[in-house]
């Protein structure tokens, strides 16, 4: 009897579990600059009840969620409030045709092969004041905003020519999930990986096929293609763990987030199996040199003040402890721990005109924080927020790996790890 | 990963002991699952309020009277005079601005309009130290047209026995009023996130001045300030007459603020908090505990010379209970519970309830046991402790922040 009735008090997402104390409405970003949004407590666990009984109680302005999880984080009942909101605004727009803006927006990798092709002219033109200003009025992308430069070579172009020869010479091997914004943007972070993994003896390979991992298409409701996606990926992570036993290495928060956790739970893609070979560079070194495999050796000279940003979904994972441990690391680096506030851009929401505005009032208190912590530059593991505070504040923005690379004494490493 | 001490719980005795550690230089990580019960704080701590439902004028005295199983007897009462006096460096060290005495409970309003026995209440916060010497004659009791958070009849009621002249006065702005159009949300959380610049204070005080009357204090809800009592502070400044916060029903102002505070200078002394992971097992060798395994780094041992449960009680699932028995639910420690389960709870739901005072078993050091072994190096600090009732004696942060300081000392005196 005491066992069914405890059977019975299960419920999706834990729903059932919500006392209704309002705690999650404390820590939402956007409840706290909007009134058009009527919060996680009310959009999810509340809201669910009445969905249950009737969908047409599915409330338009659930679109204004983030799904930056902060409801979740700060639950002291366990309620899974960003999915129910998730799940509901899936079940409320299926079969809905996403707008051509929303499909750009989300197709970052289409977006990206496109314009690295052209990448001095896309740069050039996504950058003038007429372009941005018909991408505004008749694409609703704010004016406010510069698209994140596009690089000449893609990060598996340069990979290629100058890196997988050398990879096989190691003795320990790793993947490297790079996701989009490595590959079509910022080559660089994704070459400062294999610059610390190779110094600690680590060879580098990229995965068989790699996608999208889909997070702007979850977020934009393109269900279906964020399925193929996703299948794509963990039939290639899956040849990689078990034809290669590799650790699959990611350095985005997000994308590593979507993989290991929205897949099964949006997705309904069971990666189970795999899931706990996906994981953060900065989580998969700082274990490497807190059991002794590894010892890393920085410059002597190297001097800087730092400030870091826990992204959502990294405090979602409940991660940021590995980043932060590894950056202290470095003895000439002065960090700052930033009370942990979202910063507004959340992929691609805060791209979009109608939530330009409300997207910089929520990052407002975190831009004042970092004027305070009068730092030279900010380190976070998420690349929108790189975009975010990069244009809110002007300082420059690394993820932890750069910095570790950039602080490195790779010759003094490779020797320490015994690497010729 | 190897810490020098890992603190399960980030609530008010977790962080009060992880600054003290801290500020000895101590490595230490807190590990917090979700928001606390900090966030029904609505602005005062509570050392001793009653013993045998009378009221306590002076806690330091009716501690002495305690029987030997409450967390204070084994503190001692003398050390504990020394204790509440670091409590208020702590809080100050933190920015929290608070005021109070051990040697005399002053009297907190709750939000249902009832004097309350309390030891430190924040500085812009209503605190009556004599109730037969009340602070103010006159009362303006400024309500926010909409928010439904504060009961105000029950409010001017409670303060009207109490011998004030009351005058309830229901106000808004063009700020406040924007925020009705999402009932729901209306929360004092949410106020104190958009009451804060210059103008829309100005706008608050341009009410209040105008239509307080003859009052010679003004109260207000306490929906200012969810970072310090900068605003507040700013409020006061445009207005001409002393203004009070009164606490409101929760999520609250006030423990957020103190929160914030204490989690923002515990970050400062170089600490960890873990938000939104928590502990799930250990592992016990011999008398110690070496290692926690968390809910989101399962694969990465949390290790460290000490550990201290500051999981809370029932509310915060620091403590659980089934059909048949109450349980630890982290390490499954032995907790000091009727076997019986006629015995945890009696009919009327005011009345005392034998659930309060359960809680885990400890040695004279605070230190846990499991199976009868003594841990020597896992202590329990705050509402996870047995032998206080915090609705019942009012002593539920007083017990968080004194038991937090004297394990700090234990762990300290180590070798």
């Amino acid at each position: 009897m005491a066992e069914r009735m405890q059977l019975c008090n299960l419920s999706e997402n834990n729903f059932e579990q919500c006392t209704k104390c309002s705690i999650c409405t404390t820590v939402c970003p956007v409840a706290a600059v909007t009134t058009d949004y009527p919060g996680p407590k009310q959009a999810g666990p509340d809201g669910e009840r009445y969905r249950l009984k009737d969908p047409a109680y599915f409330d338009k302005a659930l679109k204004l969620c983030l799904n930056c999880k902060r409801c979740e984080v700060a639950c002291p009942s366990g309620v899974h409030i960003a999915d129910i909101i998730q799940h509901a605004r899936m079940r409320a727009t299926e079969g809905h045709r996403a707008s051509l803006r929303d499909t750009m927006l989300a197709n970052t990798d289409l977006l990206g092969t496109m314009a690295n092709l052209v990448a001095p002219v896309a740069n050039a033109t996504l950058g003038l004041s007429p372009v941005k200003m018909v991408m505004h009025s008749m694409m609703a992308i704010d004016k406010h905003r510069t698209f994140p430069a596009y690089s000449r070579q893609k990060f598996t172009t340069w990979f290629k020519r100058h890196a997988a020869q050398s990879q096989d010479a190691y003795s320990n091997h790793v993947s490297y999930f790079h996701g989009c914004y490595v590959n079509y943007n910022f080559p660089k972070l994704g070459q400062d990986l294999v610059k610390l993994l190779n110094a600690m003896g680590y060879g580098v390979h990229l995965l068989d096929k790699e996608q999208c991992c889909g997070v702007a298409l979850i977020a934009n409701g393109l269900y279906k293609q964020a399925k193929r996606q996703a299948r794509t990926n963990i039939a290639s992570i899956r040849t990689a763990v078990n034809r290669d036993h590799h650790m699959v290495l990611t350095t985005s928060s997000s994308c590593t987030f979507n993989m290991r956790d929205e897949y099964a739970t949006m997705l309904d893609i069971d990666n189970s199996d795999v899931r706990d070979n996906i994981t953060l560079a900065t989580r998969f070194i700082y274990n490497l040199v807190d059991e002794g495999k590894i010892k890393l050796i920085f410059k002597q000279d190297y001097k800087r003040r730092v400030a870091y940003h826990t992204a959502c979904h990294m405090q979602r994972m409940g991660w940021q402890l590995f980043s932060i441990e590894l950056l202290r690391m470095i003895p000439g680096l002065d960090l700052i721990e930033l009370e942990q506030e979202c910063c507004g851009i959340s992929g691609t929401y805060g791209f979009k005109k109608e939530n330009y505005e409300r997207s910089q009032a929520i990052g407002s208190a975190l831009f004042k924080s970092i004027e305070q912590a009068q730092v030279e530059a900010v380190a976070t593991d998420c690349e929108t927020c790189k975009w975010q505070i990069e244009m809110s504040t002007g300082l420059p923005v690394e993820n932890p790996i750069s910095i570790l690379a950039d602080a490195l004494d790779v010759e003094a490493t490779r020797q320490a790890n015994g690497i010729k | 990963m190897r810490m020098d001490t890992v603190i399960m719980g980030g609530g008010l005795s977790g962080l009060a002991c992880g600054i003290a550690l801290a500020k000895r230089g101590k490595r230490v990580a807190i590990v917090a699952s979700g928001q606390s019960t900090l966030l029904f704080n609505g602005g005062s701590m509570e050392m001793l309020g009653y013993v045998d439902g009378k009221a306590v004028t002076s806690p330091l005295e009716a501690i002495a009277t305690l029987p030997q199983s409450h967390p204070y007897s084994k503190i001692g009462a003398e050390r504990i005079a020394a204790l509440s006096e670091r409590v208020k460096l702590l809080f100050n060290d933190s920015g929290v601005n608070m005021t109070g005495t051990a040697n005399a409970n002053h009297w907190r309003i709750t939000p249902m309009g009832v004097a309350k026995p309390a030891w430190l209440t924040l500085n812009d916060h209503l605190r009556i130290d004599d109730l037969n010497n009340l602070p103010a004659k006159r009362l303006a009791l400024m309500c926010i047209r909409g928010y439904f958070d504060q009961p105000n009849s029950m409010m001017a009621m409670g303060l009207r026995n109490l011998g004030f002249e009351v005058k309830v006065i229901e106000f808004t702005t063009d700020d406040i009023s924007a925020l009705r159009r999402s009932p729901s949300e209306m929360r004092a959380t949410n106020l104190a996130k958009r009451l804060v610049s210059h103008s829309a204070l100005q706008r608050i005080a341009d009410q209040i001045n105008s239509l307080a009357g003859d009052a010679d204090m003004v109260l207000l809800p306490s929906v200012f300030g969810q970072s310090d009592d900068s605003d507040f502070q700013s409020l006061q400044s445009k207005v001409n007459k002393p203004l009070r916060l009164i606490a409101t029903l929760p999520p609250a102002v006030a423990g957020m603020r103190i929160q914030t505070q204490l989690r923002h200078y515990f970050r400062m002394l170089g600490g960890t908090y873990l938000m939104g992971d928590s502990a799930v097992s250990g592992t016990i060798e011999g008398d110690q505990l070496t290692s926690i395994t968390t809910a989101k780094m399962n694969d990465m041992p949390l290790r460290a010379d000490n550990f201290v449960l500051a999981t809370g009680s029932f509310v915060s699932r620091g403590l659980r209970a089934d059909y048949e028995r109450i349980y630890e639910p982290v390490l499954d420690l032995d907790v000091d519970a009727d076997a019986d389960r006629e015995q945890w709870t009696r009919f009327g739901v005011l009345e005392p309830q034998a659930y309060m005072r359960y809680g885990v078993a400890t040695d004279e050091q605070f230190r846990c046991r499991k199976q009868g072994k003594t841990i020597n190096n896992l202590y329990a600090i705050g509402s996870v402790l047995s032998g206080h009732d915090a609705v019942k004696m009012g002593d539920g942060t007083g017990v968080s922040l004194l038991t937090a300081l004297a394990v700090n000392d234990l762990i300290i005196a180590k070798k």
